[in-house]
């Protein structure tokens, strides 16, 4: 078990520090020297003075090795310095945290209200494959699937706020304002959370403990309860991970649309503002928060389903 | 207090499709009693309707599957009648089973002593601590030498024979009267096998525990039941005391039961030491993982002549599988040397092939059997598909297989069947080695007997090279020339087959030429030395 933390948390560290080393050439490597763009972004006027310019990068330590760079960048990251906004000349930190909280109760709200529906239907389907009930879940929620969000998005719109007048259609300030985007995220998780459910259970219904744990007297709802529906949710830790790492970066449709002030979003303008240094931060802020919680769904997984692995204690 | 299990005129059939009664009954007119304390032994091959009398006992059916006549009682109680609440006390409780394969049929993710705190609340109303120091002291029971670790043992962590008495103690947890016993052994080697069998032996004599035992294996009925039934077809064919039943069969079917079941070792030409070695292991090792303890294999050297049939012996874990990959060349050596002889040189990656030992497993459910035995043949790009098909057809013929069984895909055909296919897939690419993994234990005895003989034959008609690995003594005694006895990943004697019989050297050989039931040629009373207080072990 230790060595199996030793080595997730090394592949932790290694995806981190590959992905920020991916992001921390983001400047050198699109046209235009980094240390202009910086001087144009502060100063007003398109003459650039050369000695500024040794003088700036001298300042900055733009004239170090890469790798000096680097590591000097990934410190003051993690001690929160995170670098100036271009274009709003703030610290990056304070954008890009505040957005991260928004995001992430976003995200944790979908694919809450994800989990609360899938979880019942896809158990009801997977007890009774090839039922009424299951044939109508599959249909319903595989059609979720076939919706883009830029779509479902503006349904949603013109249905609850244009229509029926009952919730706000932009901004981030009460619940009600998170009903809609949350809403609009949670579909496309609702199919895919189902369907995994129902195969889980139709699988875990499928084994031969199940016959063995009734020879035992269990009742047949006490088997289902005990040793069906147990073992059905095994997989979805995993898959619950994947969805929450993809949407910590992919909600930016559901940001633009419904002016949420959150990652997404800010991802989505910073890089329409050629803002580098906020594109830096945001990009491995999400890169290391999704990296963290498959991690974290690799241990709770490997702690619900003892086998994985295969040692012999 | 205890009661006896009484079926009568047992009738099962298969529902059709508007859920009324359809089709040939399952099984018919099944009446059998079982008393307490009695060992009764179910016998018949496979599909004859043992497992299914079993599960009727505890209503236990697959859903399409129904009981359309006759009547199961366990003392006053009438188990047809009697609605599911009442069941569910009786199942596990009056009446348990113990089932073949024990390590599926534990929940994965739950320990041991998960699993058994459900019998004790259910059917002894034990809870918290109470029921986790009743599960101990069943494990202690049992055999478990440390108890109070293996109630947090999971499933995957405990041997097959440690997985055989955890279900064991699962089934005795709720205190039974009587005990459906459906092949426990099967999945055991004959040690483990023996362990188990006096376990339950015991726990009759000890306490009434009434016995059902569902088996092909006739040795074990010999040396532990009281009555016999032969089962056949769904119905009962024959049913007596074992010693009169064994040694004075009456109907066709059992005397065929029983003689597949004594692999006499026959009179074979065996391989002048003059033929030359076609595979010789010179200390192989293999290694998983970097410790000491994921040593698999060490130091394995071994030869094997030219039409030399040798038997690999050794307990569940000793590394015989491994060694089968290692010569295949599936699965490479850590160190030593494999050097191949063969025929056209030593550059033949198909001249070693393998027979597997489920052959439900060795095919792809999706694909026809034509479809699979086509696949090993697809690099051969000189060979024309005519000349293809002619040598599945021979393939065929040599192996005895139907060609229509061509189109039928795995879930279709029967284990000897499929066995045989297995067996003509290995043929297609000419082998001139062929080990045979475990290639007949999940098959019934007589099916066994039909195709240890094709591999003979084969064996005699292409001077092929065998190696019959087996923790069943009387398949290498009735196969083999030479054994060689694998202890732990290593080779602890190697003889020629009847010397190693007579006089096993090693004392692990000694204990497992001790444990299998002898069964030999003179005479069915054989059978009948093995009933004897010593081999019981009371």
């Amino acid at each position: 078990m230790l060595q199996f933390i030793t080595k997730r948390t090394a592949t932790l560290l290694a995806a981190v520090a590959v992905s920020s080393f991916a992001v921390f050439l983001i400047p050198y490597v699109t046209p235009g020297d980094p240390v202009r763009k910086i001087i144009r972004s502060r100063v007003a006027g398109d003459a650039i003075d050369e000695s500024s310019v040794h003088a700036v990068a001298q300042s900055l330590g733009l004239d170090d090795p890469l790798a000096v760079q680097y590591f000097r960048w990934l410190g003051n990251f993690f001690t929160g310095d995170m670098g100036l906004s271009y274009s709003s000349r703030t610290p990056v930190a304070e954008q890009v945290l505040p957005a991260l909280a928004v995001t992430l109760s976003l995200v944790a709200m979908s694919l809450g209200l994800a989990a609360a529906v899938a979880l019942p239907l896809g158990i009801i389907s997977g007890l009774r494959p090839g039922s009424l009930p299951d044939k109508a879940i599959t249909a319903v929620t595989q059609a979720f699937i076939a919706m883009p969000e830029y779509w479902v998005a503006p349904v949603l719109v013109l249905v609850f706020a244009l229509k029926l007048s009952v919730l706000p259609t932009a901004g981030w300030n009460d619940l009600s304002s998170a009903v809609l985007p949350a809403l609009t995220l949670a579909l496309r998780p609702i199919s895919f959370f189902t369907s995994a459910v129902r195969a889980g259970i139709i699988d875990a219904a499928a084994a031969e403990h199940v016959p063995a744990a009734r020879a035992r007297g269990l009742s047949s709802a006490q088997s289902v309860l005990r040793h069906v529906i147990p073992n059905g949710l095994v997989p979805l830790s995993t898959l619950f991970a994947v969805w929450f790492a993809g949407l910590l970066g992919g909600s930016v449709i559901v940001e633009v649309i419904f002016a949420v002030p959150g990652m997404g979003r800010l991802l989505f303008d910073s890089l329409v503002n050629s803002d580098i240094p906020l594109a830096q931060g945001g990009v491995v802020l999400v890169v290391a928060l999704a990296v963290g919680v498959t991690t974290l769904a690799d241990f709770v997984h490997r702690f619900l389903s003892p086998t994985v692995g295969g040692s012999l204690a | 207090m205890s009661a006896r299990l009484v079926l009568e005129d047992l009738e099962v059939r298969r529902k059709d499709d508007d859920g009324g009664p359809g089709g040939k009954p399952l099984l018919a007119g099944v009446s059998l009693a079982v008393d307490p304390g009695e060992f009764v032994a179910l016998v018949g091959s496979s599909g004859s309707g043992k497992t299914l009398t079993s599960r009727s006992c505890l209503r236990l059916l697959p859903p399409q599957l129904q009981i359309t006549g006759g009547s199961i009682r366990l003392g006053d109680l009438d188990l047809t009648r009697a609605a599911e609440p009442e069941l569910n006390t009786v199942r596990g409780g009056r009446l348990a089973m113990l089932f073949q394969q024990p390590k599926r049929m534990f929940n994965p993710n739950r320990t041991i002593g998960s699993h058994l705190k459900e019998p004790l609340r259910l059917h002894a109303g034990l809870r918290g601590r109470k029921a986790r120091d009743k599960a101990v002291e069943l494990l202690a029971e049992v055999g478990f030498a440390d108890p109070a670790k293996g109630i947090r043992a999971y499933p995957h962590q405990l041997s097959g024979g440690m997985a055989q008495r955890a279900m064991t103690a699962l089934a005795l947890a709720g205190q039974p009267e009587m005990l459906l016993a459906d092949e426990p052994t099967s999945a055991l080697d004959k040690v483990l096998e023996r362990q188990v069998l006096q376990l339950l032996d015991r726990e009759r004599r000890q306490r009434g525990l009434g016995i059902l035992y569902i088996t092909h294996n006739l040795a074990s009925v010999a040396a532990y039941a009281d009555r016999v039934l032969v089962m056949n077809a769904g119905r009962i064919v024959e049913e007596g005391p074992a010693g009169e039943l064994l040694t004075r069969p009456k109907t066709g079917y059992a005397r065929d039961l029983l003689a597949a079941a004594q692999l006499a070792p026959e009179t074979r030409r065996r391989p002048s030491p003059a033929e030359r070695e076609v595979l010789v292991l010179d200390r192989v090792g293999k290694r998983f993982g970097r410790k000491r303890t994921g040593t698999v294999l060490e130091d394995v050297s071994l030869s094997l002549r030219r039409g030399e049939i040798l038997g690999v012996l050794g307990q569940s874990g000793s590394g015989k599988s491994t060694l089968a990959k290692a010569i295949v060349g599936l699965d490479a050596a850590s160190s030593g040397t494999i050097n191949r002889q063969f025929d056209g040189g030593t550059r033949q990656p198909t001249a070693v092939q393998l027979v597997f030992q489920e052959p439900h497993n060795a095919f792809d459910p999706r694909m026809t059997l034509r479809a699979s035995l086509q696949a090993p043949l697809r690099p051969r790009r000189d060979l024309s598909p005519d000349q293809r098909d002619e040598r599945i057809a021979a393939a065929l013929q040599e192996v005895e297989l139907d060609p229509l069984l061509l189109d039928k895909r795995p879930g279709q055909c029967s284990g000897g069947q499929l066995q045989r296919a297995t067996i003509a897939r290995a043929l297609l690419l000419e082998p001139q080695v062929l080990i045979c993994d475990e290639a007949t234990s999940a098959l019934d005895a007589l099916t066994q007997r039909t195709i240890l003989n094709l591999l003979l034959r084969l064996q005699r008609e292409h001077n092929l090279s065998l190696i019959v690995i087996s923790h069943d003594m009387d398949v290498v005694r009735y196969m083999c020339d030479r054994v060689a006895v694998l202890l732990h990943g290593k080779v602890v004697e190697v003889a020629e087959t009847r010397d190693f019989f007579a006089a096993p050297q090693h004392p692990h050989s000694r204990a497992l030429v001790d444990a299998s039931i002898p069964c030999r040629a003179d005479g069915l009373w054989t059978l009948l030395d093995a009933r004897n207080p010593a081999l019981r072990g009371n």
